[in-house]
């Protein structure tokens, strides 16, 4: 009994309702049970999803409001995971937002079984995984950093950044590089040239 | 001004509620916005103040430029977010004439801090970049409706841009509410009557292009050609677009992203990879044609650092070719044995690369490799050098001999023909390295940069040991993204690198020549204050002994073949110089008088002396110089118009353009009693003529296609011939919405009251405030800390399209946004918004995969579900979609509040300054700068913005002074170490 329940927190647990849904097919990455929840699958302690076909949303829509209902204060994230498979989406999609957004649930949109399948095994396997892809942590070499610093001017691309790099030798450089200095980089025309100098040399408030 | 431009500005006078014009590019469109100004200010014209939209600026300039000439009083000057909100009303009511941007503008409207009765009317620039959702419609809408008198008059002089996408002309139209479209291509009777009349004398000089780029252009159109195929196998673009001459323009990437934009998100990796390669491989053929032999290799060879992992033409068979006839063209390399230098030997590239192999070998076994093979310059000069030297010198002999054969040719050329010579460039940097060129001589030029070049290999192999290590963590990343697409790359890369070691020892080797040479010159002149000059570039690289002094050297190095004076000083003077000759370039018209006043033999030692008043000139420049009559560069992409300043009587195309081709006509036209000659320098069979030439073709293309267009026009029209405007086809409900523009919005019958929605002012670069205004909402620009929209009390919006979303994921901007949205607000909703004309979906079911990976747009959307699981996600299908749900989100709620609004996420010592806003006043590319580099954060960017100019200044604090300023020593050391870190990677 204790492995079993074990085995059921490392996997998603389906509602029976959700049986015959052609979307079980597409969880492959991840193990999933048969239970009795409230939810349509459960995901995580505090983590549980709705599915919803828009075409069904189309034939009753008031499902999706009584099965929110349903899952009361249970859950931290509740996830209305949407299937989007009509051609005419605004008016249903609106409907189905208006109601996820007033009710305190986060709605995802898939628009194939796969696609909804994934969002499901996803969100089981990162259930404990730490934000850093998403928090912009680039690789901490020196060339990524300078690249992730100097393309913030537009349109300075990375072999700009290898050119200016490697003419003037280190960043100090670049900043204090004179215009002509600048245009007489290959690959750097009239506008980049304005564009770094610029950026380098106007004062960061403009109005003192 | 010439005729046919009377002509336009008639016609477009004839219709009062104005027109759109399209001309062809080169016809001196600012000469016609100058005349209208003029009009404007003449004392008969209706009083009233006249705003110019959308101007760039280049025209600003050339605009001032032109009404300076006529000697105006009246300049129109430009209204900025720096002045006063009052101070704009009072100027809004002046009646004079002001450059605007869109953005002030509609705020302006927004806020009703324009009085719109004072307008007589609006001039717009760049109409080709008008949509019907973008701002300068939004403007014209508020405009239209409460002061339906004023004028509407917008210009375009990219015809090819306004025949992209459906029926662009009549939308154009429609959007600024105008009925007359004036088409006048080059073309037209008027037009090429008044330019053919007395037509410029023209010599077309067909320059052979060398042997080796004949190879290079070949190859690098097979590779583009070969490009081209693979993008045809994605069965994603139109075939009859993928052409290679389509392929030369940059417009060929708007075709391609228009076909690809929808669909974007979906596309492969690969496929994204050729859109960009092909890009590249434009530059290449460009660049080919532009840059000397030693900067084409050592752009190459920068392309090669940076875009060797993901790539796919890199690896291309005729690549290869490119890499090695760009490096043949500069130096051969062999080994001296046998008397054969590999090099050399035309043999096949497999080949090729089997003889490196042996050499390898060998190199193994031998320690010394410098003794084993030998380097051997080339440094081919660009064809055109010559031949350009050559019609100097032809134009000199000329002018020599009508001076003997003439008596007085001064006086009489003096009104209309001041003897000078126009060599027009693309750029600045061909504008400065042909001035060397005529100035120094080509040999001395190529040298320089050759030295240039070595020594940049010097620096770069600095750091050998932590360059390899670096390569190595980075392999397998590469391998990841190229997803097995080449799976020869990782033994061809070690192979080439092999090779390259050894041709890169011989490299260093005559470098450490150079040094040497320069070295021994140094200690002659035993120089302290070449250190001092010098010093800003040795201080950086300072980390061994060794690779001080070759820091120090290099200044002097170059020039160690001017026996005088100290490196520095040298240095110096010289820099000065070049300013100086720059400022002569563009428009001192005081040394111009100086010019033309003297005999052309004294004005060119004059200018001699001019650009190099320092001791610096030698004997051989002086003796050039005087060979060759005055002359002058031209940048074409500075785009200023220096005809009528300069009034040369000798133009010299050396990259051919299109419209400056119509400047000279026009100049020709304009001036008639000018004798001008023109010589154009074309490379002969190179894609430089196929580009001129088709550049004609779109032209010419594009205006039938509007003039067929401009025949099938529908415009709805009302009682009096005004005409109603977009919205009537796009959503019909929204007419009522017209009327209530202003923000009191009195006449409206709907019984419940007018929603609002406050909008962060960065939000008006994109169309949704003007969907939600055309949907009857008050809009409320601010500028916000936190969101974009904010719909009620609780309600906040960030708002991202597909593209931004996947870029601020990347870059991790959407996740800290989220994170304060959520700290400040009830709910907090990210919307992703889908364009109407692009697929309402990420990606397809077959795109997806079979694993969970982190680089999925699934994985990251989950991620952050699970992290922030108050967030509320808004899907939307379009710009209007996003109107009707935020119509719906708002329907229970209370107003949002405005002041609050303001406040929500700014650290409370910083005060809140009434009207203030904050995006126009911060310098934001450099503040967005400022806050990737290392050891800055969040909490102390603030003061360092405070307590420091601008990045250049920062770049010189000491970090005593930067720990001051960022707390603490520990940050200030990191970014301090990142400042001066030496540049290591490469090859």
């Amino acid at each position: 009994c204790q492995s079993q329940t074990a085995h059921n927190r490392n996997a998603i647990l389906v509602s029976h309702r959700q049986k015959g849904n052609p979307l079980l097919k597409h969880i492959r990455n991840v193990r999933w049970a048969f239970a009795d929840v409230v939810c349509d699958y459960l995901l995580g302690q505090s983590t549980c999803a709705l599915y919803l076909s828009l075409r069904y949303h189309l034939l009753h829509p008031d499902y999706l409001y009584y099965r929110i209902r349903e899952l009361q204060k249970n859950f931290k994230l509740r996830i209305v995971l949407c299937h989007v498979d009509v051609e005419d989406v605004v008016k249903p999609l609106l409907e189905v937002t208006k109601t996820a957004l007033l009710h305190d649930c986060t709605l995802l949109c898939g628009w194939s079984l796969e696609e909804c399948g994934r969002y499901l095994e996803t969100i089981k396997v990162y259930e404990n995984k730490p934000a850093d892809i998403i928090q912009g942590q680039m690789d901490t070499d020196y060339l990524s950093r300078l690249t992730h610093a100097l393309t913030t001017v537009r349109h300075v691309n990375k072999t700009d950044v290898v050119t200016l790099g490697s003419t003037f030798g280190s960043l100090s450089h670049i900043m204090d590089a004179s215009m002509e200095d600048l245009a007489r980089c290959p690959g750097i025309g009239e506008r980049k040239v304005k564009r770094l100098y610029d950026t380098f040399h106007e004062p960061f408030k403009r109005v003192v | 001004m010439v005729q046919f431009h009377d002509h336009i500005i008639s016609d477009l006078l004839e219709d009062p509620t104005g027109g759109l014009v399209i001309l062809s590019s080169g016809l001196s469109l600012h000469k016609l916005i100058s005349s209208l100004l003029l009009l404007h200010h003449h004392p008969s014209s209706s009083s009233g103040t006249l705003l110019l939209l959308s101007a760039t600026p280049s025209q600003k300039s050339s605009i001032l430029t032109t009404l300076n000439h006529h000697q105006t009083p009246n300049l129109p000057s430009e209204i900025t977010s720096d002045l006063p909100s009052h101070h704009r009303f009072s100027l809004y009511s002046s009646g004079a004439a002001f450059f605007i941007t869109s953005r002030i503008l509609i705020v302006d409207l927004l806020t009703s801090r324009l009085p719109t009765s004072s307008l007589s009317g609006l001039i717009i620039l760049n109409a080709h970049s008008l949509s019907d959702t973008s701002t300068e419609a939004f403007i014209v809408r508020i405009l239209r409706s409460s002061n339906p008198t004023l004028f509407i008059r917008a210009f375009s002089d990219k015809p090819h841009a306004m025949v992209s996408g459906f029926s662009k002309p009549e939308r154009t139209l429609k959007s600024l509410y105008l009925r007359k479209l004036h088409l006048w291509p080059r073309f037209q009777v008027y037009v090429s009557q008044d330019l053919e009349r007395d037509p410029p004398e023209v010599v077309d000089v067909r320059v052979p292009m060398s042997s080796h780029m004949k190879v290079i252009q070949k190859a690098v159109i097979e590779v583009m050609d070969a490009c081209l195929k693979e993008m045809r196998k994605t069965n994603k673009v139109d075939v009859e677009d993928l052409t290679v001459r389509n392929g030369l323009f940059k417009s060929f990437d708007e075709i391609v992203r228009r076909q690809l934009d929808p669909i974007w998100h979906t596309l492969g990796k690969k496929t994204r990879q050729l859109v960009s390669d092909l890009k590249t491989l434009r530059k290449l053929l460009d660049y080919l044609v532009r840059y000397d032999a030693v900067t084409y290799l050592k752009y190459l060879d920068s392309l090669r650092a940076s875009e060797s992992f993901r790539s796919v033409w890199i690896f291309a068979e005729s690549s290869y070719k490119i890499f090695e006839y760009a490096k043949k063209r500069v130096y051969h390399f062999g080994r001296l044995d046998g008397g054969k230098l590999v090099g050399q030997s035309k043999s096949s590239t497999t080949k090729k690369r089997k003889l490196k192999d042996t050499n390898k070998e060998k190199e193994d076994s031998l320690p010394t490799l410098t003794s084993g093979v030998a380097l051997e310059e080339v440094l081919e000069e660009a064809p055109k050098w010559k031949v350009l030297r050559e019609v100097l010198e032809e134009i000199k002999e000329n002018r020599d001999k009508q001076a003997l054969s003439r008596e007085e040719p001064v006086i009489e050329g003096e009104e209309d023909n001041n003897g000078i010579v126009l060599v027009a460039c693309k750029d600045e940097r061909s504008c400065m390295q042909l001035e060397d060129c005529i100035m120094k001589g080509p040999n001395k030029v190529m040298r320089e940069e050759w030295e240039k070049y070595l020594l940049s290999k010097v620096e770069l192999h600095g750091l050998p040991k932590r360059n390899k290590n670096k390569k190595k963590g980075k392999d397998p990343k590469g391998f990841g993204i190229l997803d097995g697409v080449i799976p020869t790359t990782p033994g061809q890369k070690a192979e080439a690198s092999s090779i390259s070691k050894q041709e890169n020892d011989a490299l260093l080797a005559a470098a450490a020549e150079i040094i040497k040479h320069a070295k021994k010159d140094i200690v002659v002149e035993d120089d302290p204050q070449s250190c001092v000059g010098s010093g800003g570039r040795a201080k950086g690289k300072g980390k061994g002994k060794q690779r001080k002094t070759s820091g120090s050297v290099q200044v002097s190095m170059n020039r160690d073949d001017k026996s005088d004076n100290g490196a520095a000083m040298n240095d110096k003077s010289e820099m000065f110089a070049s300013e100086n000759g720059g400022q002569i370039n563009k428009t001192d018209p005081v040394v111009e008088d100086g010019f033309h006043e003297s005999a052309p033999k004294v004005a060119s030692s004059d200018i001699a002396v001019l650009r190099k008043p320092a001791q610096g000139v030698d004997a051989t420049s002086f003796e050039n110089a005087k060979r060759f009559p005055p002359v002058h560069f031209y940048a074409l992409e500075s785009d200023q118009h220096i005809l009528d300043i300069l009034k040369p009587s000798t133009i010299i195309m050396y990259h051919p353009d299109m419209a400056f081709v119509r400047e000279i006509e026009i100049y020709k036209a304009e001036n008639p009693t000018i004798k001008l000659k023109v010589y154009f320098l074309f490379y002969e069979d190179s894609t430089e003529v196929q580009k001129f030439e088709a550049s004609i073709h779109r032209e010419n293309g594009a205006f039938q296609s509007l003039i067929r267009q401009k025949s099938l026009m529908m415009i709805p029209v009302d009682q009096d011939g005004r005409c109603l405007g977009p919205s009537s086809s796009i959503e019909p409900q929204s007419i009522t919405s017209q009327n209530s523009i202003t923000r009191k919005a009195g006449g409206r019958k709907e019984s419940e009251k007018e929603m609002q929605v406050i909008v962060d002012m960065r939000e008006f670069m994109s169309s949704l405030p003007n969907v939600l205004h055309q949907k009857g909402m008050r809009i409320i620009p601010v500028t916000l800390e936190v969101g974009d929209y904010i719909l009620s009390p609780l309600i906040c919006v960030e708002r991202k399209s597909i593209q931004d979303l996947f870029g601020s994921f990347a870059s991790g901007r959407l996740y800290h946004q989220v994170e304060t949205m959520v700290r400040y607000y009830r709910i907090p909703v990210l919307l992703i918004e889908f364009s109407q004309d692009k697929s309402f979906s990420f990606q397809s079911a077959s795109d997806i995969g079979d694993d969970v990976t982190p680089n999925s747009i699934i994985s990251k959307l989950s991620l952050l579900v699970l992290h922030f699981p108050r967030l509320r996600i808004v899907w939307s299908r379009s710009l209007y979609a996003t109107a009707e749900i935020f119509a719906s989100l708002k329907a229970n709620q209370d107003e949002p509040d405005e002041v609050k609004a303001i406040r929500v996420g700014v650290p409370s010592e910083e005060g809140i300054v009434e009207n203030d806003v904050r995006a126009e006043n911060y310098n934001t590319s450099a503040v967005e700068f400022l806050r990737r580099l290392p050891g800055v954060t969040d909490s102390n960017y603030r003061a360092i913005i405070d307590g420091c100019e601008s990045l250049a200044e920062l770049a010189l604090l000491p970090v005593e002074k930067l720990a001051e300023l960022m707390g603490g020593q520990k940050a200030a050391k990191t970014l301090k170490d990142f400042l001066d870190a030496k540049y290591p990677t490469l090859l």
